[in-house]
């Protein structure tokens, strides 16, 4: 079976592409019939699922993974756990499922890639959705302990008030482009048209 | 009288142009039933022919060999030989004889369901797809083979390339009515529940002379996932549903008729007690994890509710009113559909409270415009269509037959009359 398109993927970090490429190529060898579970990187496919936030998917893949495999491979188990606290949204589980594992070599990178990614993500969820909220939760959502979460959220301009260790949010004004370009007037003229006719 | 290696030269030197092509056909079609007769020979002929070349040639070969009773040895051999010819073989060539094709796919389905793999199946079949169709707007038989093999094969995302494409041309009725079905439930796989309500909309207001057991397993997911998605279902359907749908549907849907009445009392213990005494009836339908899911979305539409009378409202309060068992799983439970989209809120944990706003979509971005406008450039050529469609039909003479029938015989205005009967 040809990887180099998933090798190449890793190399340069488009961990986006992953799931994409996995896909692509499960199909292509299915269709040659070849028997490809054995050798199959359900890891890289499952963590390149996650990346993209498609869980769907993820679970669907953990279906099909035949028995004997979720026996041998420890990694895939331990792969689709992460899997299944984000499907529950235990959103503290994550880091436990990601940090209680000794990951192989050509998976780590993908798994701190996406820890990352999801640190970040989890940030812009409190932000969206609390106005203030204690360190300890803070914590457990960005997977961090109380001290080094509430630096975190600090230097992102949240204020600390020490006393009842609860964390104040700053919200960040969304900068969305409101400019519009000429093409649009070509546009309202076709509208126009179309609606006299 | 022709030979069977007869045909191999034939095949071989009349396939590299269009002319050529043609009178191949002839000899071909004349030759059908020798190639029936002798189909157990056929495979051991195909290494002389190059599938990608010979395209026609190989169809005619290939397709007598698909009426044997196929044991899962034979499959095993035909079914890369046919993967190889999908992948391979030219679009131009086999649309000469699109029946032919189509039912070798459609065994070839067979075989890769009686190996056990549908997987296998799922590239080639969407590589024939592409290429018997005569535009991406064309529902082919071959549709719902792959939308099937997705779902068995548990490649939900796969499916979505077909199901991406506005279909304007349909060759049968149980295409679609399969399609819409299929399609329905990989979206619903997918949790994009609009557009599984619109493919499950479908399959129920189709035309239909009598009711069909497609029609009524999706009015069953229709149902669910109107519950899931909008909180609400109307069992009023509208006006251009067949009379045999609009009086059989209900019918053979009486357990979930039952849900939806006590989903709306809103209380979630009587639902769930609703769910557990009926539990097999749903199950055998295969709807169990569905059920499931209108259950849990009861939590987020009592939540919606309160976003309409409250600004802000404590923590336990909602806990309370939606019959959480904690303030926290309250928290948990706003947090999520806030992640989801579903509801604009913040939660100040200081105080236990949680603020409702408004949606803070003001519509005026680059994005959302670019939104607006593909949308109105999708209305605008469809609606182009419909013009060419009811042009098409004003000069169809069945119609005018009728609709000078009945028109009006006294109009002072039109004093032309439609001639009743068309020789043309």
């Amino acid at each position: 079976m040809d990887f180099s398109p998933l090798t190449d993927a890793l190399a340069s970090k488009s961990y986006e592409k992953i799931a994409d490429i996995c896909d692509d190529l499960m199909l292509k060898v299915a269709a040659e019939g070849i028997v490809f579970q054995d050798e199959w990187p359900y890891v890289i496919h499952l963590l390149g699922y996650y990346y993209v936030n498609d869980i769907n998917s993820a679970r669907f893949l953990w279906k099909s993974i035949p028995s004997t495999i979720k026996d041998s491979r420890a990694e895939v188990v331990a792969a689709w756990k992460i899997g299944q606290h984000l499907w529950t949204r235990d959103y503290a589980g994550v880091y436990d499922a990601i940090r209680g594992f000794d990951w192989s070599q050509e998976a780590q990178a993908l798994v701190a890639a996406f820890s990352e990614l999801y640190t970040k993500r989890m940030f812009q969820l409190l932000m969206s959705a609390y106005s203030t909220i204690s360190t300890q939760d803070t914590a457990l959502f960005l997977g961090m302990n109380e001290d080094d979460a509430a630096y975190y959220v600090q230097q992102q301009g949240w204020t600390l008030d020490p006393a009842s260790r609860m964390l104040t949010v700053k919200k960040q004004p969304l900068v969305t482009e409101q400019k519009l370009d000429p093409s649009k007037m070509q546009c309202l003229t076709e509208y126009v048209f179309h609606l006299e006719h | 009288m022709q030979s069977i290696e007869n045909l191999v030269t034939q095949i071989q030197g009349l396939s590299s142009n269009a002319s050529d092509i043609t009178a191949l056909k002839d000899y071909l079609k004349a030759a059908e039933d020798l190639l029936r007769s002798e189909s157990t020979r056929l495979l051991s002929f195909l290494d002389q022919l190059d599938p990608s070349k010979h395209s026609l040639g190989y169809l005619y070969f290939l397709e007598p060999c698909m009426y044997c009773s196929i044991t899962k040895e034979r499959a095993n051999t035909l079914v890369p030989i046919i993967a190889r010819f999908i992948t391979s073989c030219s679009a131009e060539q086999i649309r000469y004889v699109p029946e032919k094709f189509i039912n070798v796919c459609k065994r070839y389905k067979d075989q890769v369901l009686l190996l056990e793999a549908p997987i296998r199946g799922v590239g080639p079949m969407l590589t024939a797809i592409r290429k018997i169709q005569s535009s991406t707007e064309h529902l082919t038989t071959l549709h719902p083979e792959f939308l099937q093999l997705c779902l068995l094969a548990k490649c939900y995302k796969a499916g979505l390339s077909v199901l991406e494409d506005d279909i304007y041309e349909i060759n049968l009725p149980r295409d679609f009515f399969l399609y819409c079905y299929y399609g329905g439930m990989i979206f619903i796989g997918q949790k994009r529940f609009r557009k599984a309500l619109e493919l499950l909309h479908n399959v129920v207001t189709a035309p239909m002379s009598s009711i069909n057991a497609i029609a009524v397993e999706a009015y069953k997911k229709y149902i669910l996932v109107s519950l899931i998605h909008h909180g609400q279902f109307s069992s009023t359907l509208p006006k251009y549903t067949s009379s045999a749908a609009q009086r059989n549907l209900k019918n053979f849907s009486q357990p979930y008729m039952e849900l939806v009445n006590t989903y709306n009392t809103g209380k979630i213990a009587e639902l769930e007690t609703y769910v557990q005494t009926n539990r097999e009836k749903f199950e055998s339908d295969n709807n169990l994890g569905l059920v499931k899911q209108v259950v849990s979305s009861m939590y987020k539409r009592n939540i919606q509710r309160l976003t309409q009378t409250y600004l802000t409202l404590s923590l336990q309060d909602i806990a309370n009113t939606v019959q959480l068992n904690s303030s926290k799983e309250a928290e948990m439970h706003v947090l999520q559909m806030i992640q989801d989209g579903e509801i604009f809120a913040t939660i100040n944990q200081k105080d236990g409270m949680v603020r409702f706003l408004e949606d803070p979509e003001q519509y005026k971005t680059c994005e959302m415009i670019e939104h607006i406008d593909s949308s109105i450039q999708r209305i605008m050529s469809l609606s182009k269509k419909l013009t060419a469609m009811d042009e098409l039909i004003s000069c169809d003479p069945l119609y005018l037959g009728k609709a000078g029938r009945e028109r009006q015989r006294f109009d002072f205005d039109d004093f032309d009359s439609v001639p009743q009967k068309f020789n043309i």
